[in-house]
């Protein structure tokens, strides 16, 4: 059952940021996140804001310099279906429509994924752990086929389930907020926070602060972008393992371009040693294997989700055919 | 219980006592609030203008299959329970409070949602329907009478949260094909497996809606 | 009211005959409305959401109750204190273990009584205390405001593990909750006459039921009468416990559950919630509404155990079996829950084997306690046997369909009896030959040695279901009235099987009245007939004699009373359904509404009960299922292509109502071999790290083939009963996984013997494979 918070919906951003600048108030936008925090109880709140009135954050448009500027509050089925997005981003598109179940990504907001609580069942069950302010992470010595085998440095092994902060990190999109201090443009690779750094903060989002745009920036003109999740059923799942790929491409050779995991880590993961391994390179069976093989580097994988190294390869391998 | 409704029904002991009874004998309250129909639908909500209370009851207007119900409801109370435990529109099921079922996936402005994952203060004058808004007076609704033609069920209680599923994708999808149709029920568990007859129910479904 | 007969009547409607009293119905040779394809006779409240389920009911003034569990798998409760509860706002009665009405009222789990409210938690969800409140949010936040002060145990999780010297102790006597042993035959002789012996070790998880509806009630007494609507299979066995507990007589508790959001085992019995739902009622002097979180039914409402099994087996180079050695151990849980019952069976009773030896354990371990999980034991010991059967058919080179076809048996050897039929052979030989099992057997082998990364397998299993006869006691009231419509009284509960559908169809087949104008009362131990839950697939070869007996009764009483309309022998008439035609002269006829006692009394009633079985045979369905799997041996990802379940439950009542139950059956098989296991944190805490439905995953529409074939094999089965039923739902969910194990192994090589096969799993064991 959902705890006793209080309830206020401003309609402007900056009564937003001042309603959140006080202690103990969380961000309404979907409320899909949010409300399973709170029945979980993984997290004291007093008062729910709520963006529902905060109508010019939604929606999706088309910059000047032909880039895209996504309303935070826009669903991840609009992301999903989005002739835009679909067409030049289409990576973002198949990584919005792999969220949750239809009426999850109806309701939830690209913002919202982006700045969703990890998961992991220790972390939201009846377990004091690290990431909850307790001593340890129950992960590391339990249960934990589905957890983090890159950046975890075992001392908290969840996992981001995102399925679109990958594809916006290969994008290079960078995320707009508004805050007690004003505005900030901060790209979505380092939005999210290891646990080496501090394991009870999910984002660099300061206190009051709000994501309120995605800046996606003008995709080179041959592009190439997939992204594909693998997961232990087919609907209403988060990856076992994931990956997103946007490469600039010179007929078969990729110039440059990025790999993002899902699945992988505690943030979304950027795989630079799958990047180094094809960039300049022509994308044929052999570049393709040596890169499938690179993805395990620098991974620490524990007992039981040591699966997850020949899982990343495969999807890898798959992935690069599939954009080939 | 905290619900102010404005119904020609009455407050006193009477009429709870009626409502009691008509809840048992399954016809539920549908309809009992005759005023205000459709009245709210589409238009923006008030914001609060301040800070509702952890502990206070509030009035809402909530637009349910086209009629006006002014309730009072804590902050933290779902679109689900308020539906059923306030309103007494128990066709939509609760069974699973947490989003990861779709028992009691409602409309909202047409669009499927899980009403258990949406604050009932979130669903202020929004358009709201459920399974007893696809019904035609007594008669079933196309996607209804589908169901009930490929028998599309057994224990039938996520039963109407599939149809509110079927239901909005045959709003956004005149005739799906059995790809959409799988995705479209796939945020809706059925413990008992009937998505075979779901599946064929919704292509039914599609075929009466275009008739 | 209809002067117009045919308004109830299906004109000229051919009608069994009536058999003279004392004598048996006969056997139906052919049928009219039974069989076919029709909608539920509830249909109609299932879609238009009218249909009222327990957690549904709102009474006027009625609170809301919710449960304080205790958060360890083992721990004694020192202290409790609710004094700031009982002042938080809304609520209306807390009942602890220190509560004056509690003492003394006593538990039981099978052969076991303990304390309601026992203050040794002996599994993570054990009851503590109980809120009643205005609100369900207020009972929940009341309840939770409660302090306890737990002294915590080291406890055993690992059913392994249990029987080890060092494991914690579940019971002052030790975690041995019981023992079973089996023999016939001589297996060592068995395995010195075998040409090829095997032996493998499986190993199955815990299954939880996870039903749509949440376990819970709705409680409420006038005075020293309690009237409790519970989300149940059997109003009845609600009745008598609760009865029981409270030591109050039957008469006193009414129970009803007309509606129900499925069970598969886990409501046949109501739950400590149950109690605690009435004794909040007592106390506040207000209906109570009880109903579960989700989370808590992963914890205290039942589950399939685990079980690891080790199998045995010789076989001749023709195929003959020579001998199976079957070993098993599983946890009851907490409280004797059958940890390992009928686990064993299959081995015992599906195919031909001399000699065979059977042992298994069940032992205690902190954790939710068993009950019964759709056709218990059975899925379990199939993942064994049926993959056990492909690799001593690979063993032999023998198509495993012709190995398992080789040793069909003719009688049940686990009871040393006949079936009354057996359709195991026409379920194997016409499931592969409808299922095109050669042909794809051809595309899955060309395929798999193409390059492609994705391989192909088919696979198959057969079973038979240890019950699925049903029997008594049963009794069903049928009424006609005087205008000739219908009302059928039943206790049993139509659990989504279609249970009530397919009476009505019975009435109309033998009453010749449409199957809508029957009105059907049930599952009310206030106002129907005494039923046994609805479970063991048992309903329908229970429920469904007695209906037609019930119907014959009105029939008898009709004819006699037409007798004297018409002045003639009763014996001489015929009901032809609208009319009574005297046989020896077809003009002289009266209307069944024009029937004289019938107008003046109203209504006659029938009265049908439920004879026994075969004395010495035994009833028995039988299935065999067969698939089709994909593989990505990239990424592990399996696609479930198309099954088939070849049933013999002998008649079909509805086709449409079965063929649903077949592939429900198919579908929560698929749950079982491919994505479900409750997974506890034996290493730390011995707590449940998943409660909920995502983290215990249930097939999903993307998870389950569009491509389901139902083939029912119909054998006339006048012996087992009068309708020639046996029961379905619970054979059509034991094959499934072991089918889909055996085609994955054709697709892949590997053997899975580890349920579930998960993603996960399958990329383990393909990089094990590489690495050699």
């Amino acid at each position: 059952m959902l705890p006793q918070f209080s309830y206020v919906r401003p309609e402007t951003l900056k009564d937003t940021v001042k309603h959140l600048s006080a202690g103990g108030a969380a961000i309404h936008a979907g409320g899909t996140d949010l409300l399973g925090c709170l029945r979980d109880g993984i997290m004291d709140v007093d008062k729910v804001v709520s963006l529902s009135a905060l109508h010019d954050l939604r929606g999706v448009k088309e910059t000047a310099d032909g880039g895209l500027i996504i309303g935070a509050l826009t669903t991840i089925t609009e992301v999903s279906e989005n002739p835009m997005i679909l067409k030049k981003y289409p990576c973002l598109a198949q990584g919005a429509s792999e969220v949750a179940s239809p009426q999850l990504r109806n309701q939830g907001t690209l913002g919202g994924n982006l700045c969703q609580k990890p998961r992991c069942w220790y972390y939201r069950g009846e377990f004091n752990c690290l990431r909850k302010g307790g001593d340890i992470c129950y992960a590391l010595g339990g249960e934990h086929q589905f957890h983090a085998i890159f950046g975890h440095d075992r001392i908290c092994i969840i996992t981001h389930p995102s399925d679109t902060a990958p594809p916006l990190a290969a994008l290079a999109a960078k995320v707009r907020t508004m805050g007690p201090d004003g505005k900030r443009t901060l790209p979505v690779e380092t939005f999210h926070v290891l646990p080496r750094k501090n394991p009870q903060v999910e984002t660099v989002l300061k206190p009051g602060e709000v994501i309120t745009y995605i800046e996606l920036p003008r995709p080179a003109g041959n592009m190439r972008s997939s992204y594909r999740k693998v997961r232990a059923r087919r609907s209403w799942d988060f990856a076992l393992a994931g990956a997103a790929i946007a490469l600039e491409m010179d007929g078969d050779r990729v110039i440059d371009g990025r790999v993002v995991l899902s699945g992988a880590a505690p943030v979304p993961w950027r795989a630079q040693s799958v990047e180094n391994a094809i960039r300049g390179k022509t994308l044929d069976d052999a570049t393709i294997k040596r890169a499938a093989q690179a993805v395990a580097e620098g991974a620490d994988p524990l007992p039981e989700n040591t699966y997850k190294l020949d899982l990343f390869k495969g999807v890898i391998e798959e992935e690069l055919n599939a954009v080939r | 219980m905290c619900s102010e409704h404005r119904d020609n029904e009455g407050t006193g002991k009477q009429g709870m006592t009626r409502r009691g009874f008509m809840q048992i004998m399954g016809t539920g309250a549908v309809g009992a609030s005759l005023s205000g129909a459709a009245m709210a639908a589409g238009s923006k909500p008030e914001p609060p203008a301040k800070i509702l209370d952890a502990t206070d009851t509030v009035k809402i207007n909530l637009n349910i299959n086209g009629v006006n119900h002014a309730v009072l409801v804590e902050p933290r109370w779902t679109l689900l329970y308020v539906l059923r435990e306030t309103i007494g529109l128990t066709g939509t099921k609760e069974g699973c409070g947490r989003g990861e079922c779709g028992a009691c996936t409602v409309l909202i402005d047409d669009i499927p949602r899980y009403a258990c994952m949406t604050l009932a203060v979130e669903a202020e004058s929004r358009r709201i329907t459920t399974v007893e808004g696809l019904m035609m007076g007594e008669e079933l609704g196309p996607v209804q009478t589908a169901f009930l033609e490929e028998d599309a069920f057994q224990c039938g209680y996520c039963t109407s949260g599939q149809m509110m599923a079927v239901e909005g994708l045959l709003r956004k999808t005149l005739k799906p094909s059995m790809d959409k149709i799988r995705r479209g029920v796939s945020g809706n568990l059925c413990r008992c497996g009937a998505y075979n007859h779901i599946f064929r129910a919704a292509s039914r479904a599609a075929g009466l809606k275009t008739k | 009211m209809a002067e117009d007969s045919n308004v109830y009547y299906t004109e000229g409607l051919p009608v069994p005959e009536t058999p003279a009293p004392g004598d048996k119905p006969a056997f139906w040779k052919q049928t009219d409305v039974v069989g076919k394809r029709i909608p539920r006779v509830d249909a109609y409240e299932r879609v238009s959401g009218t249909a009222v389920y327990p957690s549904d009911i709102k009474l006027p003034n009625m609170v809301y109750g919710a449960i304080l569990r205790c958060p360890h798998p083992h721990a004694k409760v020192k202290k409790v204190d609710a004094s700031r509860a009982k002042t938080m706002p809304g609520v209306r009665a807390v009942i602890t273990g220190v509560s004056p009405k509690v003492k003394g009222l006593n538990w039981k789990y099978r052969n076991y009584t303990g304390p309601l409210f026992d203050s040794h938690c002996r599994f993570e969800g054990e009851v503590v205390a109980a809120v009643a409140a205005d609100t369900r949010y207020q009972a929940w936040d009341a309840a939770h405001a409660i302090e306890v002060a737990y002294e915590v145990l080291p406890y055993v999780a690992d059913y392994k593990e249990a029987l080890s010297e060092s494991a914690p102790k579940v019971h002052d006597g030790g975690n041995l909750a019981g023992m079973d042993e089996y023999e016939r035959g001589d297996i060592s002789r068995g395995f010195a006459e075998a040409d090829a012996v095997l032996e493998e070790t499986y190993e199955t998880p815990c299954q939880i039921h996870t039903p749509m509806e949440l376990h819970g009630c709705v409680a409420n007494w006038d005075g020293d009468r309690l009237t409790i609507w519970e989300s149940s299979q059997g109003v009845y066995a609600v009745q008598s416990n609760v009865a029981e507990v409270l030591g109050i007589p039957l008469s006193k508790v009414r129970v009803i559950g007309h509606y129900m959001g499925g069970g598969f085992g886990s409501k046949l019995k109501p739950g400590k919630y149950t109690v605690l739902a009435s004794l909040l009622a007592k106390q506040a002097a207000r209906p109570v509404k009880m109903i579960l979180t989700r989370e808590e039914t992963y914890l205290c409402v039942g589950n399939r155990p685990a079980n690891t099994m080790r199998l045995k087996a010789g076989v001749k180079s023709d195929g003959t079996l020579t001998a199976f050695e079957f070993e098993c151990i599983g946890p009851s849980g907490a409280y004797p829950g059958g940890g390992t019952a009928l686990v064993d069976w299959l081995v015992r009773d599906l195919y031909k084997c001399d000699n065979v030896r059977c042992r298994s354990k069940d032992v205690y371990i902190n954790a939710g306690t068993a009950r019964p999980f759709r056709a218990p034991g059975h899925p379990q010991g199939s993942w064994a046997l049926e993959q056990m059967m492909d690799a001593l058919a690979e063993k032999i080179g023998m198509n495993p369909v012709k190995l398992r076809l080789k040793n069909i048996p003719a009688i049940s050897q686990g009871r040393s009896e006949p079936y009354t039929t057996t359709g195991l052979k026409a379920c194997i030989e016409r499931g592969a030959q409808q299922f095109g099992w050669k042909n794809a057997l051809k595309r899955a082998k060309e395929q798999n040695q193409s390059a492609s990364h994705i391989k192909r397998g088919v696979g198959m299993g057969a079973c038979v279901w240890y019950v699925g006869g049903g029997g008594p006691p049963s009794t069903v009231i049928i009424k006609l009235f005087r205008d000739g419509s219908v009302n059928l009284n039943m206790g049993a509960s139509d659990i989504g099987t279609g249970t009530k559908t397919v009476m009505a169809l019975v009435t109309a087949e033998e009453l010749g009245v449409k199957p809508e104008v029957i009105q059907i009362e049930h599952a009310d131990t206030g106002t129907t007939q005494y039923a046994t839950p609805s479970g063991g697939s048992k309903t329908v070869p229970t429920e469904s004699p007695t209906v037609r007996n019930a119907a014959i009764d009105v029939k008898r009483q009709i004819l006699e009373m037409a007798a004297e309309d018409l002045d003639v022998r009763t014996a001489e008439l015929d009901y032809e359904g609208t009319e009574i035609v005297w046989r020896k002269d077809k003009s002289k006829r009266i209307r069944v509404t024009d029937v004289g006692r019938l107008k003046k009394r109203g209504v006659v009633v029938g009265v049908g009960y439920r004879g026994p079985n075969p004395r010495t045979k035994t009833v028995n369905p039988f299935g065999a299922q067969f698939c089709e799997v994909e593989v990505n041996t990239k990424t592990g990802e399996m696609r479930v292509l198309r099954f088939l379940g070849a049933h013999d439950s002998g008649r079909v009542l509805d086709r449409l109502t079965y063929d649903n139950q077949v592939f429900g059956g198919i579908v929560m098989g698929i749950g079982f071999g491919m994505t479900e296991f409750r997974q506890l944190d034996g290493k730390q805490t011995g707590k449940l790290c998943n409660r909920n439905w995502h983290d215990y995953k249930l097939p999903t529409a993307l998870d389950v083939p569009v491509d389901m074939e139902s083939l029912p094999i119909e054998i006339d089965d006048p012996e087992a009963n009068n309708t020639g039923t046996k029961g379905l739902g619970e054979p059509v969910t034991i094959p499934t996984a072991s089918a889909i194990a055996n085609a994955l192994y054709m697709a892949t090589g590997i053997r899975f013997t580890n349920a579930p096969v998960s993603p996960m799993g399958m990329c383990r064991r393909l990089a094990a494979r590489k690495e050699g």
